[in-house]
């Protein structure tokens, strides 16, 4: 049992040096937007990959689910938040 | 009696679960603040692409390699506890301490390097955050190390044993500190 354990985590830790290689090629030798995107994309990705294999958050409950994602919703609150605020110094004239 | 005491054990096993899981769920606000605020301001200000181009991407990037591989070996660990192998799990601790110690290390000679070229919290908002993001991580990081050199002289003495599950505990915070580097790495050397 545990040995199959071993090789999942090993090939999650492979995927995430493959991941870490994709975002240094893109902010190499993409656009600068399109390398935004994908590197961020890539890194919520990686982030996913921790949280579920290694963090075993696909085996959870519910409230460990809970304790996890409301702290997040809260950030993406104060961020979106906030945006009025960039949004107008950038388009002030 | 037997029945009864296996319960009591998982039950204390759960709750450690559950109060480790709120622990990190207090990080969340921390770093995540921190990161909203970095984003909203450098999105709204200018220049800070020319201060980031300063920073040393090769070690960033070696960080990156020495804390992703940190969280498998820890897993690992934690994986050779349910197999009941100690001797095992001392070594993947043993890996995970000496990665951290690397990345405390690598951390160093950027900050050497930073603050010899003039680059200090006070040169502009971007060292601020620079300096408060990746120090607040750093912290994080030797607080781990700490906790896994503790698991790890247990493992060796063979006292771990009959704790075998803080193994996972240790690693869940561990792991959260590798989640934070994953975006502080694109956030401070790509983006």
């Amino acid at each position: 049992m545990s040995n199959a354990h071993s090789r999942h985590y090993l090939m999650i830790w492979y995927w995430l040096m493959a991941l870490v290689i994709v975002s240094v090629l893109a902010a190499f030798f993409l656009p600068k937007f399109q390398a935004l995107v994908l590197i961020f994309a890539v890194a919520i990705i990686k982030a996913l990959l921790v949280a579920r294999n290694y963090m075993h958050l696909k085996n959870e409950r519910a409230i460990i689910y809970a304790m996890a994602l409301v702290p997040l919703a809260f950030i993406l609150v104060l961020l979106f938040a906030l945006f009025p605020d960039f949004v107008y110094h950038l388009t002030r004239p | 009696m037997n029945a009864s005491s296996a319960t009591l054990t998982d039950t204390a096993i759960h709750a450690g679960k559950t109060g480790t899981w709120w622990f990190l769920a207090s990080e969340i606000p921390v770093f995540g603040g921190l990161i909203a605020s970095y984003i909203v301001v450098r999105l709204g200000s200018t220049g800070w692409a020319e201060a980031a181009s300063h920073l040393n991407f090769n070690l960033g990037l070696i960080n990156t390699f020495l804390l992703l591989t940190s969280s498998m070996t820890i897993v690992m660990a934690h994986a050779a506890t349910e197999e009941n192998d100690y001797r095992k799990v001392a070594n993947f601790l043993g890996l995970t301490v000496l990665l951290g110690l690397g990345f405390l290390g690598m951390k160093a000679i950027e900050y050497t390097t930073e603050i010899s070229n003039g680059f200090l919290p006070s040169s502009g908002i971007f060292w601020s955050f620079y300096y408060g993001m990746t120090g607040l991580h750093a912290l994080h990081v030797l607080a781990g190390i700490i906790v896994n050199l503790v698991l790890w002289i247990q493992a060796l003495k063979g006292s771990l044993a009959r704790n075998g599950h803080r193994v996972e505990l240790a690693g869940l915070y561990w792991h959260l500190v590798d989640i934070i580097w994953i975006f502080l790495f694109p956030l401070l050397y790509l983006a």
